[in-house]
């Protein structure tokens, strides 16, 4: 029973995507065929678009555990525990909402570019360095690291409290370290080491996310999600099997990720874990 | 250090909803004023038209709560069973799976076998995709209720003479409110945030407050994509401040393996 609530759903969308993707079924299905996954696995967009979903989620994840890691040593009093905290806020934003405000703040016509119109240091929008649409994908690199980094410095400092890492550090320090030198030996290594299943997860969400890339992304090249969405045809149909098995290459990719962050969080002592 | 850090992550925080709010009243603000020219209300009286923001409010509003409400119930129900089962890792992997999955791709996956069900755009179908997601959420939660606390509870109840109805509604329910209350919220939020699956599910014809809030910024209408995102925030913040309080590890006793 409960095998059947929580994989049954999956298993049937994965067995639909399978089914359709080979042409089984679906109003395409002329036979079993694999020309849909040739050509996906064919076609320079897929791995364009994988490759720059791994640039956003691995960038937006390394600026946010930068961000994280410089506010926990400007800051070593431990974060409040209370749910209502600066750190918590985020939580109240949607994805869509952060796109959106993005867009307002950053855009080429937005309150940053009027801004610099005022001090006189641009003469038209088109002068503003918005990072918005960009296909460098820089403004969604941005929006993503700004909305996970109060869950980093959450994380890190709970971490930090876990491992006794400022005792860690002072014994460093006793036996001749620097503070930087504590910092970045002793530190930085055992949160990031500790942190690292979590992160995983992180880089995956990252890497898989859809609105913000939706508002903010370049129209080429594309995230992964998006681009299942524009194969999975919403004028054409004729590229749903690909989009399918696009959509079924990343699940498989996903599954197979996280079943190996699990397995290193499984392996990680109970102290350890967050 | 500690104050200053906590204004400027204040403000960092506030100022976008500041500016959502003057674009949700600008009725002209040509570039480069740093102002609106001309202020109006009706993107907020829009609220009230027929059709409007305010259906679209409606409906999220009602798929949110009834997902939630559906996912908690039955995820209280059938968490025990998860937390006692022996394959446990196993179901956690699965459970976390959809999270780790974009929901573009389990609504792309669902897409085809909803509109074969009848499913596909209409109010059920996208609360039952939206569910899928929730339930998963629920269970991962409240499968951290089983302890060997909360099982002594139990045992204590029917030693005492209370019937398996009695233990549930006299012991369990008392001690399981704070995390259910937690539960409803964050599977409240998982239907309030979602996009993709009301546009893969709904297929254009269930419009909520995140598929409006799209259609606004495409249209360049961004008075009403802003009073779309204020209302958006509205339920989190609310959720946020009412469960300032409550810690549900104080209950689960064990944290999760």
């Amino acid at each position: 029973m409960i095998w059947a609530l929580v994989g049954g759903p999956l298993l049937l969308s994965a067995a639909f995507m399978l089914a359709y993707s080979v042409g089984l079924t679906g109003l395409l299905a002329h036979g079993l065929s694999f020309a849909a996954w040739a050509t996906v696995l064919d076609d320079r967009v897929t791995w364009i678009s994988l490759g720059f979903s791994c640039w956003v989620g691995a960038a937006s994840l390394g600026i946010s555990m930068l961000g994280a890691l410089a506010v926990l040593a400007l800051r070593p009093a431990p974060v409040a525990r209370s749910m209502l905290t600066p750190w918590s806020l985020p939580i109240a934003v949607p994805p869509m909402v952060a796109g959106l405000s993005a867009v307002l703040w950053l855009g080429n016509a937005g309150a940053l570019a009027r801004a610099a119109y005022a001090l006189g240091w641009i003469r038209r929008p088109a002068d503003f360095p918005s990072p918005i649409y960009s296909t460098s994908g820089l403004g969604i690199i941005v929006t993503q690291a700004a909305l996970v980094l109060p869950f980093l410095i959450v994380l890190f400092d709970r971490l930090s409290r876990v491992h006794r890492l400022g005792a860690l550090d002072e014994a460093a320090r006793t036996l001749g370290a620097s503070p930087s030198l504590a910092w970045w030996r002793v530190r930085v290594p055992l949160l990031l080491r500790s942190a690292a299943p979590t992160l995983g997860i992180y880089f995956l969400a990252l890497s898989g996310a859809f609105e913000i890339p939706l508002l903010v992304g370049a129209s080429y090249p594309t995230m992964l999600s998006v681009r299942v969405v524009q194969l999975s045809g919403r004028f054409d149909l004729s590229t749903r099997p690909q989009a399918y098995a696009l959509a079924l290459l990343y699940a498989l990719g996903v599954a197979v990720s996280s079943a190996v962050a699990r397995r290193l969080r499984t392996s990680t002592p109970r102290t350890e874990r967050i | 250090m500690r104050r200053v850090s906590n204004i400027a992550l204040w403000t960092a925080f506030l100022a976008p909803v500041a500016l959502l709010l003057v674009w949700s009243f600008a009725w002209r603000w040509p570039w480069p004023a740093p102002l609106p020219n001309r202020w109006r209300a009706s993107a907020w009286t829009d609220l009230a038209a027929t059709g409007g923001l305010g259906a679209a409010a409606l409906r999220s509003l009602g798929i949110a709560t009834t997902v939630a409400v559906v996912a908690t119930g039955l995820g209280f129900v059938t968490s025990r069973s998860v937390a006692e089962a022996r394959a446990r890792e196993a179901l956690q992997w699965l459970l976390h799976l959809p999270f780790a999955l974009s929901p573009v791709v389990l609504g792309v996956g669902l897409e085809y076998s909803f509109l074969r069900a009848g499913l596909a755009g209409n109010l059920v179908g996208v609360a039952l995709a939206q569910g899928i997601l929730a339930y998963a959420y629920a269970v991962i939660l409240l499968s951290g209720l089983w302890t060997a606390r909360v099982g002594a509870f139990l045992e204590g109840a029917a030693t005492l003479g209370a019937t398996p109805r009695q233990a549930w509604t006299l012991v369990l329910l008392p001690l399981a409110r704070p995390l259910l209350a937690l539960c409803f919220v964050q599977t409240f939020l998982i239907s309030w945030f979602d996009y993709a699956l009301v546009l893969l599910i709904g297929g254009g014809r269930v419009a909520t407050l995140t598929t409006s809030l799209y259609q606004f910024v495409q249209s360049g209408d961004l008075r009403l994509a802003a009073a779309s995102a204020l209302l958006l925030l509205l339920p989190p913040l609310v959720a946020l401040v009412t469960q300032a309080q409550p810690r549900p590890d104080a209950l689960a006793g064990e944290p999760d393996p």
